[in-house]
């Protein structure tokens, strides 16, 4: 059995047994829900300890240097005149995917943590938290656009209905408008795939495939077909390769999110029961930031390159607005989810140098984020359990009623403001620092991009620091006074379970970066060297 | 010898984690016990290193791209002499706050951030790459911001913290913009690689608008960009105009930590960092570092004139004093710079050390008779030197230290620090003689302002008294704890520590060990002529501080009351400044960015949204009148022409006859018409 194969389906196995239980035995969902995440951190540790580096392992554009390679035939019809249809069951991970499985497999253990809360219609919820779980794992590892597309479209379901039922006050405008944003990227999502089908013929077989790695293949595109590499087609008078790329660029900028496509985060996250927003936010913005790099930047390598000041400057915008939106938050959940925002920006802006350090950067800054935005979700979860109110001016002094809790808020507030020690700082740093080089590398960012990127940072500082003060120290004064004094005890060993590995995560990645950079190095240089010969 | 520095280092990050588990009293002694050991280490090190030129290990920590990052450790005469320092005020601000903290209800807290803060001071000392350099010099906030907001139930203290810290992240932010930039010019971040003798910095020019490197050049504004990133940073952490309002506001601290972090140590990183970064200002931008330093001590002494809180008189003389240190760097008394760093340290720490006895023993006062006061307010202060003879004489020496009398060690690194200003200024035009004569007005400043605190806290008559005259007052020299930091400092503000010639400062090792041999002669006038000079006029100073605070003499030039006054009192009004203009804006700005996701953003959504569910309604008309009305149709249609010929079907013969007749009839009618 192929152990990729096995932590993409784990999730789904365990969504069976859960479905086929009686409701009598709701209690023992939530255990059979973390013995599935932790199954799967196990094999994903597994694989990240087998995995070999190695310039002979980079992957990328080359199918042979993937690793726990699974393709089997799957759909396969025979079109008689218009040749036959093919499509692979066809996974496998590279340098990038790898840190990614990592990273997503501990944030699923955090959430299923965090699913503890979870009171009414326990059945539901653990069976599409396990397809969501099941679907993300497959986005990270398919090689065939048509899987992928299957599983990018498999995890909108469960996040909608996992929004709009277990949801906060306004749960039905915020997951539709989450399903509506999301369907509006991937439906010509779905287009520009039929189109990339059409033009790719594999080499082997002489029939079109959805095989990602050989539409990165220039040599594969028909001349005449809609986006080919020689004859400049165009769609509506624009150059379709440039049409094919944006699309598949809006689609994922919707995930990230890229500002101005930014607006449904604040409302998913401020609705969404704690689970779901550390899913959506420790894993779901790095598919977005992932589908740049393997897809947008790996099949439209040209158009990337084209483009990159513009995914700089959004990048930068979006560093800049998150951040000074964040600091006009009220709402803690809302200020962390516009500081999603503004930390996601670095990934964009780490892509678009396409330079070494850049893509290091940005790839790191999403493991860093998986972890960080995880731990201040369930932070913010764990005060809103307690006396549901997230408002930052009806608390005051919490440092003195729940002491552990400010200790893990100061961690998370502080890694994530970039402290040094903490992954956030060196994320930010090499993705500034390939945003700098990149002028004199490739002459595709200007300077002025990576010093106000700068600013992000500095702006950072402000509203986590004016948080804290205003929340946390000082001294008690409470908007529901005894009562709330009453609920808010400190943090329980189920908290500090799902917190501890969270923080220590942070911090070791902070001292040894090796742990990503070792893995991914090879990957991103076969990266940068495939996009300069372009 | 480099891994007895690590070691060094790495004691106090030790005592950190140990302190991190412990509950109760041991966190004092385990921190104390670290920094002591770490001291020894330190000693060893210097003893071998110092004057013996570079030491440098380092190890692969990772790579990315084709970029190896090394982390390690270097040790010239610059950081060897810094972690001894670094270890040498640490260990009596350790003893003392064990007495000083002793009754805090988080004793162990404290440590723990204190030891943090020394492993981040003494690694940011000996690191040898940019990176671990920026990593560091952010710890060291970081730690300031943990015990400044020490108290964290204090409004005013955890203001101060967050004023502090994102007033060194905007320096923070100028040295990564530095840090990147010399990054994608020389493609490292080795310190001794850029900075060392004949180093990549020294190879590089400007010419023709580039700055050009050995492997690239880039446009020469990066070269200026670089450098007033590097100067941003030295202004938040060393407290230089215009990043200094934050200093002032730290002292709301524990005492101690002041000491430690925003006297002695910390503060200095910033003068580190320009002894460190020093080949890469050009003429141009060191007259800028000269004219800020100058510009920034004489500010900070004039404000300190007129405050009333103890410490806070202590931070603007810190301000002042590194200001003297920038301006030093900045005429290229490289030399003179770094001792006068070393000897400040001394001394300062001394003078805040004894302001935190003395505010000890009042606050001690106020909770013993519940008094109203504000126990760091020298105007309650009086007559403490017969009460508590032994700080009084630490006080004495640390006030001469600072104003810089003979026999000190202010005297010998501030008279070299004034020489070579008027000699500096002798090479340039004119107007750059201001800077030299500002320096000695606010020497002459800081001789005033000193005087007064000394005189207003130690002569006199107790004037918590005149608050109410029965008051208890146990009022003493405290315990060994605050005897021996007291005693071990004082030693070391006089010359012997530093120079056998109490007169010369060319004879002091710390300036020796930094200068080449032939600066040392001793070329003009100015070398006698400033020292006596200038004695002599504080001298002056001093006696009419005297005649005026404990003769009581009416003599003061000017009055309470007019603007003068004011504008030192309310320190320039930089802070209202700086609210208006950035804060305020930018929070603004935010507020207009909020309003304009919320209203313009999503109102585009929901127009949208709305379009669409127009669009929606506009089919569900058509389709429930157009296309479901023209089915309906259909079927009434049908259904009338049904009803109609039922109404034929009535079961009698002879209808059926009939109509058959009719039929027949209008058919045959029909025919013949036709």
């Amino acid at each position: 059995m192929n152990l990729l194969t096995l932590l993409i389906f784990i999730p789904l196995l365990f969504g069976l047994l859960i479905a086929v239980l009686p409701s009598g035995w709701r209690n023992s969902f939530k255990y059979i829900t973390l013995l599935a995440t932790l199954v799967q951190l196990g094999i994903s540790l597994q694989m990240y300890f087998q995995f070999k580096i190695g310039a002979a392992n980079a992957g990328i554009n080359n199918e042979g240097q993937f690793q726990f390679v699974q393709k089997l035939p799957w759909i396969s019809l025979d079109l008689g005149t218009m040749g036959k249809m093919q499509i692979d069951y066809f996974v496998g991970v590279d340098g990038i995917s790898i840190t990614m499985l990592v990273m997503s497999a501990l944030v699923m253990v955090v959430a299923a943590i965090a699913s503890w809360e979870i009171t009414k219609n326990l059945k539901g919820f653990f069976v599409l938290f396990l397809m969501l779980d099941m679907a993300v794992f497959g986005v990270f590892c398919a090689l065939d656009f048509f899987l992928f597309y299957l599983f990018y479209e498999l995890m909108l379901l469960p996040l909608y209905f996992l929004i709009g039922m277990w949801g906060g006050a306004r749960r039905e405008y915020a997951a539709i408008k989450f399903f509506l944003y999301t369907l509006f990227g991937s439906v010509f999502m779905l287009l520009v795939m039929v189109g990339l089908y059409l033009s790719v013929k594999d080499p082997a077989t002489g029939s079109h495939t959805f095989n990602i790695i050989q539409m990165m293949n220039p040599a594969n595109y028909d001349a005449n077909s809609i986006f080919s590499v020689v004859n400049h087609q165009t769609i509506f008078g624009f150059p379709a390769r440039t049409v094919g790329f944006i699309v598949l660029f809006v689609a994922f900028a919707i995930k990230v999110p890229v500002v101005p496509l930014h607006t449904w985060l604040p409302d998913a996250h401020v609705e969404a029961p704690t689970p779901v927003s550390i899913i959506l936010a420790g894993v779901l913005l790095k598919i977005g930031g992932y589908g740049i790099i393997r897809i947008c930047a790996g099949i439209f390598p040209d158009v990337a390159v084209s483009g990159s000041f513009v995914i700089g400057l959004l990048g930068v915008i979006s560093i800049i607005y998150g951040a000074l939106n964040a600091l006009a938050q009220r709402d803690l959940k809302r200020l962390i989810a516009y500081s999603s925002v503004s930390h996601m920006g670095f990934v964009l802006l780490g892509i678009a140098s396409l330079t070494a350090e850049g893509i290091s950067g940005a790839v790191m800054q999403m493991v860093s984020h998986g972890f960080l935005s995880s731990m201040l979700f369930f932070l913010v979860g764990v005060i809103y359990t307690r006396v549901h109110d997230r408002d930052i001016y009806n608390f005051r002094g919490l440092g003195t009623m729940m002491p552990q809790f400010t200790v893990f808020v100061m961690i998370g507030f502080f890694a994530s403001l970039g402290l040094p020690g903490f992954s956030a700082f060196i994320a930010e740093a090499f993705t500034l620092a390939g945003a700098f080089k990149s002028t004199s590398i490739n002459g595709l960012l200007p300077h002025w991009m990576a010093a106000c990127g700068a600013l992000g940072i500095l702006l950072s500082a402000c509203y986590f620091l004016w948080t804290l003060q205003r929340m946390f120290f000082g001294t008690e004064r409470l908007k529901g006074g005894e009562q709330w004094k009453h609920a808010l005890k400190d943090l329980n060993w189920r908290e500090k379970s799902a917190l501890v590995p969270l923080a220590l995560m942070a911090l070791l990645l902070g001292v040894m970066p090796s742990l990503v950079f070792g893995k991914i190095n090879d990957s991103v240089l076969a990266l940068v060297s495939f996009l300069q010969h372009k | 010898m480099a891994y007895h520095a690590l070691a060094a280092v790495l004691l106090p990050l030790l005592a950190f984690v140990i302190n991190g588990f412990l509950k109760g009293k041991a966190s004092g002694w385990v921190s104390t016990i670290a920094i002591l050991l770490s001291g020894v280490l330190a000693i060893i090190v210097f003893n071998h290193t110092f004057n013996g030129g570079t030491i440098h290990i380092s190890r692969l920590w990772f790579t990315i791209g084709d970029t190896q990052l090394q982390a390690g450790v270097l040790l010239n005469n610059l950081s060897t002499i810094l972690l001894l320092l670094v270890n040498l005020i640490a260990l009596p601000v350790h003893i003392f706050s064990m007495a000083y903290m002793g009754h805090d209800q988080r004793y162990g807290r404290y440590f723990t951030c204190l030891s943090l803060f020394c492993f981040s001071m003494l690694a940011l000392v000996v690191v040898d790459n940019m990176v671990l350099f920026y990593a560091f010099w952010e710890l060291v906030g970081f730690s300031s911001y943990l015990l400044i907001g020490f108290w964290y139930k204090k409004e005013v203290a955890i203001q101060a913290n967050k004023k502090a810290f994102i007033m060194n992240r905007i320096g923070d932010v100028g040295l990564l913009i530095a840090i990147l930039v010399l990054y994608s010019q020389y493609h490292t971040f080795d310190l001794i690689k850029l900075f060392g003798e004949g180093g990549l910095i020294s190879q590089s020019y400007i010419k023709d608008g580039m700055w050009i490197a050995p492997a690239s050049s880039i446009p020469a504004v990066w070269q200026y960009i670089a450098c007033v990133g590097v100067f941003l940073a030295v202004c938040a952490k060393s407290a230089q105009f215009p990043l200094h309002t934050w200093l002032p506001d730290a002292m709301e601290g524990p005492t101690s930590v002041s000491a430690l972090i925003h006297a002695a140590t910390m503060v200095a990183a910033g003068i580190f960092l320009l002894g460190r970064a020093f080949p890469m200002f050009n003429t141009s931008e060191l007259d800028v570092l000269a004219i800020i330093g100058c510009f920034t001590a004489f500010m900070a002494a004039t404000i300190a004139l007129t405050q009333n809180d103890l410490k806070r008189i202590l931070a603007f003389s810190t301000i002042s004093q590194l200001g003297f240190m920038v301006m030093a760097m900045g005429i290229n008394a490289y030399a003179s710079s770094l001792f006068h760093l070393v000897t400040h340290a001394f001394f300062k720490c001394l003078l805040f050390l004894v302001a935190g006895v003395v505010i000890h023993e009042m606050q001690h006062v106020k909770d013993e008779n519940h008094l109203d006061i504000d126990p760091q307010n020298i105007l309650y202060m009086g007559g403490l030197r017969k009460r508590m003879p032994l700080t009084f004489i630490a006080a004495i020496i640390g006030g001469a230290a600072l104003v810089g009398l003979p026999l000190t060690s202010g005297y010998l690194s501030k008279d070299g620090i004034l020489i070579q200003a008027f000699e500096w200024a002798d090479t340039k035009s004119a107007v750059y003689m201001t800077i030299p004569i500002m320096m000695i007005i606010t020497s002459l400043l800081t001789a005033f302002y000193i005087a007064r605190l000394i005189f207003k806290v130690f002569f006199g008559k107790l004037r918590v008294l005149d608050v109410k005259p029965a008051v208890l007052c146990h009022i003493s020299d405290g315990g060994w704890q605050y005897k021996v930091p007291l005693i071990l400092l004082s030693v070391c503000c006089l010359f012997p520590v530093f120079s056998l010639n109490p007169l010369l400062y060319e004879h002091s090792w710390v300036y020796r060990a930094f200068m080449s041999a032939e600066h040392l002669e001793r070329m003009n006038i100015y070398h006698t002529i400033i020292p006596v000079g200038l004695n002599i006029m504080v001298v002056v100073v001093i006696y009419y501080a005297y005649a005026v605070y404990v003769q009581e003499r009416k003599m003061l030039p000017f009055a309470q009351n007019n603007w003068a006054f004011d504008f030192s009192y309310h320190q320039w009004y930089f802070n209202k400044a700086y609210n208006t203009l950035f804060v305020k804006p930018v929070l603004a700005l935010s507020g207009g960015l909020f309003w304009f996701d919320r209203t313009i953003i999503d109102g585009f959504i929901s127009l949208l949204q709305n379009i669409l569910l127009w669009l929606s309604k506009m089919a569900d008309v058509f389709d429930r009148y157009v296309i479901d009305g023209f089915l309906h149709l259909i079927t009434a249609i049908v259904q009338y022409i049904g009803n109609f010929v039922r109404s034929f079907q009535t079961g009698r013969v002879q209808y059926y006859l009939l109509s058959m007749l009719a039929v027949i009839v209008a058919w045959f009618i029909f025919k013949t018409l036709i």
